[in-house]
């Protein structure tokens, strides 16, 4: 019998196949769906302390009678903060209540101290796991590359003091020491990484020379960079480690279990295919380890990391340039 | 009453106003300086809670800032005026010595003139349109200080000049609140000769004029004073009367109620929702102001005290925040600390409440946001926990927005927090009219012409409707409202 049941950040898990953090995770009708589709767990879509700002922006530009009353508006955005955190929280107590699968709660930081303060309020209402979503781009000038990294130290540090539940941490790449960081952040309180998050990517537009945005979904193309991490950094570190940003079938699931992984992440194949896609991506899973001999997940997990394999090198740059040598 | 162009020009025509123009050429006029308003000195003032820091012009100062006016053809402050006071009409009175006339003029149109002319934020409405800032580049002329003197003047003079009212029509019209928006729809309608009651939950009547203003900047008798003026007229007042608790809307409608102007106030206060908000010694403005202004707790003998604090931070930066500092300076802090996110040139206040404040020694804390309060044993604030602030780009407000430097934090000695950043709808109207239409902000959606509801027979103004609104915005809407729950009244019969 194939047993797909894994451990992510202590939590069991009926299979690796997480629903990731998306706006379709916001509504318990969808919630249950993904349930019902057998996602083996699901993290409800990111607060992000910008949405807040845009949302202000667009209460403002709605005003009507209420021009010329900034006394009214100086605050508003920590009113819209409140009564996004209010909802938020009733969801997690609606999907705690409606759903058997581990319901994983996301928070966007960018400061430590408030979100710390909601991290607590998150368990209260019975989440499971929190998620933070570090979405920082280092574009600030006057930081140092050491200024950067702090930053993601303290606020797991700081929010760690305040919960007791695990804590999986989501981040880019843009490190300069990649490797270093994920190690020694798998050391700190948390228990899983999550690699890695996908930017909003700006394009240009020749014709109207101007910047536009680029696609917001993943391709099927996009999972090279977590799979190379993944498979570098499996059995470096001290945390489960989840793959994210370009699942879209079975084949890159098993491929990313394959070199390490614990649990993968799937959102914009839920935009593309729906929720039937991860009814797919286990049936498929299921088949390729009956078809492989595989009993268990652990049977092949990190099969082809780094750590196991014959020619670390498979992973580094260096086929890199043999692949481009043989075109001479 | 309607000041149409043509009534403007037939009234500006009169031989009186023709004469004072010929009086004195407008490049003399123009000659003059702007008057200075005569202040009760900070460190006199400081000490009294109840006593006025405007101290009012004198007759001769008067005369001569309204010879500053010139009269226009085009009279373009009233314009600014959103209860439409016929601006030129008043301060030439006042420049011919006429000033009991000057009163009745304001009161053609202005329920509360010497409320407006002491918390009005005139250089943002009639002021700011005034020819003066317009064209001339110079300041304007002191509209505000003109009305003060003007309604205090009859006030003083003991010769009360009630304006007429229509003939009685016997249909019963009921405002639920008794702030300035109710207080100026009551004027008018009763003015149109109806038979209007104003319902009020608490035992003052008055609104926020009197639970949210102190009395440093607006006396208790100055606005007693004008509600008299209506009860003359024949408003009535029913105090600690809740419609939707007391009784119900279908019940004042079986008593024979026609209309409703519901103008209950924004009275919900808002906190900022961080961590430790929640110890003794952190309270609302709201609650801060209405201890003290209406329920006497700046007196010894009061039987409900207010916390009092030497250490107080006031966390906003609206008016609120001000007249909430100034107070606690008047309790006896002896640090009274503004603390606010943004600069002090997105304070929402009135210059003028900063300039009091800053001479009363008021300290400014601003580009600072508070993130989490510490307690002593008990339970009492003790101290707090501060970020600097930076300003990026603008938000939507066209302002600066506020953006937390990392790794600013520092902590403040502090035993009183009052938190006025801003309050939220009384919600206790909406939620027992089921099709009441509200947005999601808590307020009544009316048609802004008319001020009328989702339910026809229901106008709505003020706070409840704008969220937060100026007194003269409020009275705005009450005036706005009288106009068209008459025209409805007047259709459906």
């Amino acid at each position: 019998m194939t047993n797909l049941n894994v451990k992510y950040l202590g939590l069991d898990l009926k299979n690796p196949i997480i629903a990731g953090s998306c706006g379709l995770t916001n509504s318990i009708e969808n919630l249950k769906a993904i349930e019902e589709a057998g996602a083996g767990a699901v993290i409800l879509k990111s607060i992000f302390e910008e949405e807040i700002y845009l949302e202000f922006a667009h209460e403002f530009s709605k005003l009507g009678p209420m021009d010329n009353n900034l006394e009214f508006l100086d605050y508003y955005d920590y009113q819209i903060k409140k009564d996004n955190l209010k909802r938020y929280l009733s969801l997690i107590q609606e999907a705690k209540k409606e759903l058997s699968i581990p319901v994983i709660a996301s928070i966007n930081c960018v400061t430590a101290h408030e979100w710390g303060f909601f991290a607590k309020k998150v368990e209260d209402a019975g989440a499971d796991a929190i998620e933070l979503n570090m979405f920082i781009l280092p574009s600030n000038l006057s930081q140092t590359s050491q200024d950067n990294e702090s930053m993601y130290f303290d606020i797991v540090s700081r929010i760690a003091s305040k919960i007791k539940i695990p804590i999986s941490l989501k981040i880019s790449s843009y490190f300069s020491n990649l490797g270093g960081v994920i190690r020694d952040l798998s050391f700190t309180e948390i228990k899983g990484l999550v690699l890695f998050n996908k930017f909003y990517s700006p394009d240009v537009d020749i014709n109207q020379q101007k910047i536009v945005g680029s696609d917001v979904l993943s391709h099927n193309n996009d999972y090279k960079l977590s799979l190379r991490w993944i498979g570098m950094m499996a059995n470096r570190v001290n945390s489960d480690l989840s793959a994210s940003t370009g699942i879209h079938d079975w084949q890159t699931v098993v491929k990313m279990l394959l070199v390490g992984a614990t649990t993968v992440q799937v959102v914009s194949a839920l935009y593309q295919d729906g929720f039937p896609v991860l009814t797919d991506m286990i049936q498929n899973l299921e088949k390729w380890m009956q078809e492989n001999g595989y009993t268990s997940i652990a049977d092949f997990k990190g099969k082809l990391s780094m750590d196991n394999s014959t020619n670390p090198a498979e992973f580094e740059r260096v086929q890199f340039m043999r692949t481009f040598e043989e075109y001479k | 009453m309607s000041l149409t162009p043509e009534y403007l020009k037939e009234e500006r025509n009169q031989e009186w106003r023709a004469e004072l123009r010929s009086k004195t050429k407008n490049k003399d006029r123009m000659l003059i300086s702007r008057v200075k308003m005569p202040e009760l000195a900070p460190e006199i003032r400081v000490k009294y809670q109840d006593r006025e820091v405007n101290m009012g012009l004198e007759p001769s100062q008067a005369q001569t800032e309204a010879t500053r006016c010139m009269d226009c053809a085009n009279p373009t402050c009233i314009e600014g005026c959103p209860v439409n006071i016929n601006i030129p009409k008043f301060i030439k009175y006042i420049e011919k010595g006429e000033i009991l006339n000057a009163a009745a003029t304001l009161k053609e149109t202005n329920a509360l003139p010497a409320v407006c002319g002491r918390v009005c934020p005139q250089e943002k409405q009639c002021e700011a349109r005034c020819f003066y800032v317009d064209k001339l580049d110079k300041q304007a002329v002191a509209i505000g200080h003109l009305e003060r003197f003007a309604a205090d003047f009859e006030r003083n003079s003991g010769v009360s000049n009630i304006p007429e009212t229509a003939k009685p029509n016997g249909i019963k019209v009921a405002t639920v609140g008794s702030g300035p928006a109710s207080l100026s729809f009551a004027g008018d309608m009763v003015k149109y000769g109806y038979d209007v009651t104003v319902f009020e939950a608490l035992h003052e009547i008055g609104g926020v004029l009197k639970y949210g203003i102190p009395e440093f900047r607006l006396p208790n008798s100055v606005v007693d004073f004008e509600l008299e003026n209506l009860r003359k007229m024949g408003v009535k007042f029913e105090t600690n009367y809740i419609v939707g608790r007391t009784s119900s809307f279908d019940d004042l409608k079986a008593e024979g109620y026609k209309g409703f102007f519901v103008a209950s106030g924004a009275g919900l206060p808002r906190f900022m929702e961080i961590p430790g908000e929640n110890y003794n010694g952190i309270l609302s403005s709201n609650e801060y102001l209405t201890r003290v202004n209406l329920m006497g707790a700046s007196t010894s003998n009061t039987d409900t005290p207010v916390l009092r604090g030497k250490n107080v931070a006031v966390i906003g930066g609206g008016n609120t925040a001000m007249d909430s500092v100034r107070t606690a300076l008047r309790l006896g802090a002896d640090r009274a600390i503004i603390v606010y996110r943004r600069s002090e040139a997105e304070m929402p206040a009135r210059i003028e409440e900063v300039h009091h404040a800053k001479e009363e020694g008021v300290e400014f804390m601003t580009l600072c946001n508070p993130l989490e309060y510490f307690a002593d044993e008990k339970g009492r604030v003790k101290r707090m926990k501060l970020n600097r602030m930076g300003l990026g780009e603008p938000d939507a407000s066209g302002r600066r927005r506020p953006m937390p430097i990392d790794g600013s934090e520092f902590e403040l000695d502090v035993d009183l927090v009052v938190v006025a950043v801003g309050v939220s709808p009384n919600p206790l109207v909406p939620s027992c009219l089921p099709d009441l239409k509200v947005t999601k902000w808590g307020t009544i959606v009316v048609d802004e012409e008319k001020m009328q509801s989702s339910i026809p027979d229901m106008f709505a103004g003020g706070d409840i409707v704008r969220g937060g609104a100026t007194v003269i915005l409020a009275m705005g809407d009450g005036r706005k409202a009288a106009e068209n729950m008459h025209k409805y009244l007047q259709n459906i019969d």
